[in-house]
């Protein structure tokens, strides 16, 4: 079996007398496309703002490839590799597709010293932080200056970074937007950018809260198909939330339901439907008469 | 917003890009310098003007690119102008003796500047690093009571002259000098807007929270930003502290911050150009009103006076008449060659 990529052990958040999320238990690999459901207010959006860093846990840890993250800021967690998308699409909306993504892409560059020499250095005590503190910063004011310069290496590196936005664009099939500001874009499309702009990080895990939201019938068909894909070509562990049970149950090889913080039930998209708590929190008594008890379903029912 | 790198240099060899923009500026200022060595009048009024596009430019850089809102940028302007004020005055009777003593006097005034810039971006850095954890009002405030926190130790040290301020710094401001720092200063604002980083700042900008979850490291480019603008903010103040015959705590208030801002906004945050546009205008207008009205007075001095009084409400009518028209600032987000009509020959879009 491949390695966790990402891994949730007993993680708890409580904010004041309220617990957000209480014990939720999550493995991500390579390759798995899970779900996450629950009716609004579980605390699927917390989950994924524990997980991405946006708040601390109050307990539990979080490991992103194999690092404790507990703590850490949500661009340091980015930057292991777990990218996110956003329930209420966070575009930079005055900035061109080409930009959104542009920004999230990080030159590959490693100036004086590579990140793993200074991973590696910043274990060996206080005094090797310091040290590895300064040469970090060292680098990134060396890295301003050669953008002032504009030295050939810089250039270099800004015509890699455009290449690599405008391939992320053709993937998400957004070329035609290039060039025109974010908020101008449907909604669909900037949902599509949205991803386009996580992918542009080198994410070996994607978050996407609620891509459908607000799609058509048509759309989400696609976006199914859109997001197998995206796992495949880009090697991903992919964790989603939505509301469309179509959707989740279509493509998710494993669901997490979420009700008041506390995971109820967890399987395949089988067992999960079926399951009595499940049906009880979040789908409803009428779910199961419109779908004849445990038939596979054929429309969307949140 | 478009921050496209497509340098108007492109024809050229990679290599040269870089100081291409400088060696063009460097004779050219020169040469100007020649032909308004003698108008004294001009090239004091230049050298306001100069100033404060400066100030507006760097101001930019936080309050446009960052979306920060600092309001204490006359602050890091007489931390410059205090400082080179002082060193240039420390070194006064020291020539170098294998220079000419124009050039030497020249070198050390350099020197001023940049010693006079970095301890203004050391402030920068030492205000920046906590408070910039802070949002919107709180970051003014912030900022606020910083300008004013100087003004005051200003005001209180013997060593800068209390309230009676520095005098008898040597005034080796030239033309050439001020309009240099003014070209570096937009250069650098625009070469950042063009790069990685300058991306970085206006995602800051435009939504933090997802800046951050896609790996910008927000409060070190907020802190970055702040310590480059306060940078030519030091240095500004140290221009001015060697062209005007005496600087006091009274030139450094927070109206002068705010006359900063209010540039920057005028111009439209986020928009280099439009600052520079606003600077030069907002200095200019009273001092053309003042002709205006002189002239309108046939010289009567009395009239000519009472006419004067007017003036700033005019300046103050003219601002709201301008945010009434178009609140996003002279240009918005965007570059004088963006909004340009089409039928202009346009200038193409990119770093300079």
């Amino acid at each position: 079996m491949s390695e966790v990529l990402l891994h949730a052990k007993e993680v708890s958040i409580q904010f004041g007398g309220l617990k957000a999320l209480s014990r939720f238990n999550l493995e991500i690999r390579q390759g798995d496309l899970k779900g996450l459901i629950g009716p609004n207010g579980a605390g699927k959006t917390t989950a994924f703002n524990v997980l991405t860093g946006v708040y601390a846990p109050s307990s539990g840890d979080i490991f992103v490839c194999s690092e404790r993250v507990n703590g850490k800021s949500p661009h340091q967690i980015n930057r292991l590799g777990l990218a996110r998308t956003f329930q209420n699409i966070r575009l930079f909306r005055a900035l061109t597709a080409i930009d959104n993504v542009r920004v999230a892409c990080h030159s590959e560059y490693t100036g004086l010293v590579s990140p793993d020499r200074l991973r590696t250095l910043r274990t060996k005590g206080a005094l090797a932080n310091g040290i590895a503190n300064m040469l970090e910063a060292a680098d990134n004011y060396r890295d301003w200056w050669r953008a002032l310069l504009l030295t050939p290496g810089f250039l270099r590196e800004e015509e890699e970074i455009t290449r690599r936005a405008e391939q992320l664009l053709s993937v998400m099939s957004l070329s035609h937007r290039r060039d025109e500001e974010a908020r101008n874009l449907p909604y669909g499309e900037q949902r599509r950018l949205e991803i386009a702009r996580a992918l542009a990080t080198r994410p070996r895990v994607l978050l996407l809260d609620e891509p459908a939201a607000g799609m058509n019938t048509r759309e989400k068909a696609d976006l199914m198909l859109l997001i197998r894909q995206l796992r495949d070509q880009f090697s991903l562990g992919i964790l989603v939330i939505e509301h469309d049970m179509k959707l989740v149950m279509g493509i998710c090889e494993q669901i997490t339901v979420l009700d008041h913080g506390e995971t109820i039930a967890r399987g395949s998209p089988e067992q999960v439907r079926t399951d009595r708590k499940v049906v009880e929190a979040y789908l409803g008594d009428s779910y199961l008469e419109a779908h004849g008890g445990l038939q596979s379903s054929s429309e969307a029912a949140p | 917003m478009k921050t496209a790198a497509l340098p108007v240099t492109a024809g050229l060899p990679q290599r040269l890009r870089g100081i291409f923009p400088i060696a063009v500026a460097i004779p050219v200022l020169a040469l100007l310098q020649l032909v308004v060595e003698d108008m004294h009048f001009f090239v004091y009024l230049a050298s306001i003007v100069g100033v404060n596009v400066i100030l507006a430019v760097s101001l930019n850089i936080v309050n446009g690119m960052t979306g920060q809102f600092s309001i204490g940028h006359a602050g890091f302007m007489a931390v410059g102008a205090y400082i080179s004020g002082k060193f240039s005055l420390q070194v006064k009777d020291l020539a170098l003796s294998a220079l000419p003593v124009a050039a030497s006097d020249q070198l050390m005034f350099v020197l001023a500047l940049l010693v006079g810039g970095t301890a203004a971006a050391i402030c920068g850095f030492i205000v920046g690093l906590p408070s910039l954890r802070l949002k919107g009002d709180y970051l003014a405030i912030v900022t606020l009571g910083f300008g004013e926190i100087i003004r005051v130790i200003v005001q209180n040290t013997e060593a800068f002259g209390r309230a009676l301020g520095l005098s008898g710094i040597p005034q080796r401001s030239t033309f050439f000098m001020v309009w240099f720092w003014v070209f570096l200063t937009v250069l650098v604002a625009r070469r950042i807007a063009g790069s990685s980083h300058g991306r970085s700042l206006w995602a800051i900008r435009e939504d933090e929270v997802a800046a951050e979850a896609m790996g910008v490291n927000t409060t070190a480019y907020k802190v970055r930003a702040f310590v480059i603008s306060s940078f030519f903010a030091g240095v500004a103040g140290g221009l001015f502290a060697h062209f005007v015959p005496i600087i006091n705590p009274g030139s450094f208030t927070f109206v002068k911050s705010i006359e900063v801002v209010v540039m920057v906004v005028a111009g439209g945050l986020g928009s280099t150009t439009g600052a520079i546009i606003a600077a030069v205008f907002l200095t200019l207008l009273p001092e053309a009103l003042r002709s205006t009205f002189t002239a309108l007075s046939g010289g009567q001095a009395g009239i000519a006076q009472k006419i004067d009084q007017i003036r700033m409400p005019i300046y103050g009518l003219l601002l709201v008449l301008l945010m009434l028209v178009r609140p996003q600032g002279l240009f918005g987000t965007k570059e004088i060659w963006d909004v340009l009509p089409r039928w202009l020959p346009r200038r193409r879009k990119g770093i300079a």
